[in-house]
């Protein structure tokens, strides 16, 4: 990365963390913001190359994409919550866990965090261990274990927002 | 007269405490380390998001509002990592995961 694309991705990095400064000292006056801005520079430049490993593509597309996933995984965690009180209170305590391993198309690190994380946010899943592309799920129930491994829904929505990968 | 945020405050806290107090009985309840993960995990991401969602209303449109908001972005990123860590330590000592019909520790 260099030239022009460091220029950009140095100055996006500093225009989020010093809005992330803003927003946490809540102080307007020039000491704090001077302090900020100096602050926010210096980490642009020493650390801009964390935040955009690549140049990032799609752009609204792919901002909208992320947003609607938003919205579904809040539903979604609200559902495990329930879904778990249900199981926990009910006399039989109605579980049938066990242990999946499965195969997953997507090849890209942030990918792989964000549909691990997603697997342990949504009803009935936890993720053990990844190993490449291949997930280790411990699952509450068996009809959460058959929607792993054939309905996909997490994948697909996943596969939503990353076309690419 | 209670007010109408005051309402929604309390009424987010307390859906946000009846999960906080499901993790821990699902803990006790529960057969396994697997398991218990389950109930610890989602039901205690959900309670704390609940209980500062409702502080958030009560603050209203202010900067502490967004600190709050924050924190409960925090805690979706953090809470399947340390769920996620826990669970994997288990698998990688090849703890035995319980299976039904099985004796509960």
């Amino acid at each position: 990365m260099k030239g022009i694309e460091r220029i950009i991705s140095i100055s996006v990095t500093f225009g989020i963390l010093f809005i992330f400064w803003i927003l946490l000292s809540a102080h307007f006056d020039a000491f704090h913001l001077v302090a900020g801005a100096v602050c926010a520079m210096l980490v642009a430049v020493i650390s801009h190359d964390l935040l955009f490993t690549k140049p990032v593509r799609g752009g609204i597309l792919t901002l909208l994409h992320f947003t609607h996933y938003c919205g579904w995984l809040f539903l979604e965690i609200w559902l495990a919550g329930l879904d778990v009180a249900y199981r926990v209170l009910h006399p039989d305590l109605p579980i049938d866990p066990q242990v999946v391993t499965f195969d997953t198309p997507f090849s890209d690190d942030i990918v792989r965090t964000v549909f691990a994380n997603s697997m342990t946010l949504t009803p009935g899943t936890i993720t053990i261990d990844v190993i490449g592309s291949t997930y280790t799920v411990h699952a509450l129930t068996s009809e959460a274990a058959r929607d792993l491994t054939e309905g996909r829904s997490i994948e697909k929505r996943v596969h939503r927002i990353f076309p690419e990968t | 007269m209670i007010g109408f945020f005051s309402l929604v405050t309390a009424i987010l806290i307390a859906m946000g405490l009846f999960f906080m107090i499901v993790g821990p009985i699902g803990l006790i309840r529960l057969p396994d380390l697997f398991t218990r993960a389950h109930a610890s995990g989602k039901c205690d991401t959900l309670g704390q998001a609940l209980i500062l969602l409702g502080l958030i209303v009560y603050e209203g449109f202010t900067f502490d509002a967004v600190k709050l908001l924050m924190l409960i972005i925090f805690l979706y990123v953090m809470s399947p990592t340390a769920t996620h860590a826990i669970v994997r330590a288990a698998h990688i000592l090849k703890y035995h995961a319980w299976k039904p019909g099985e004796e509960r520790e």
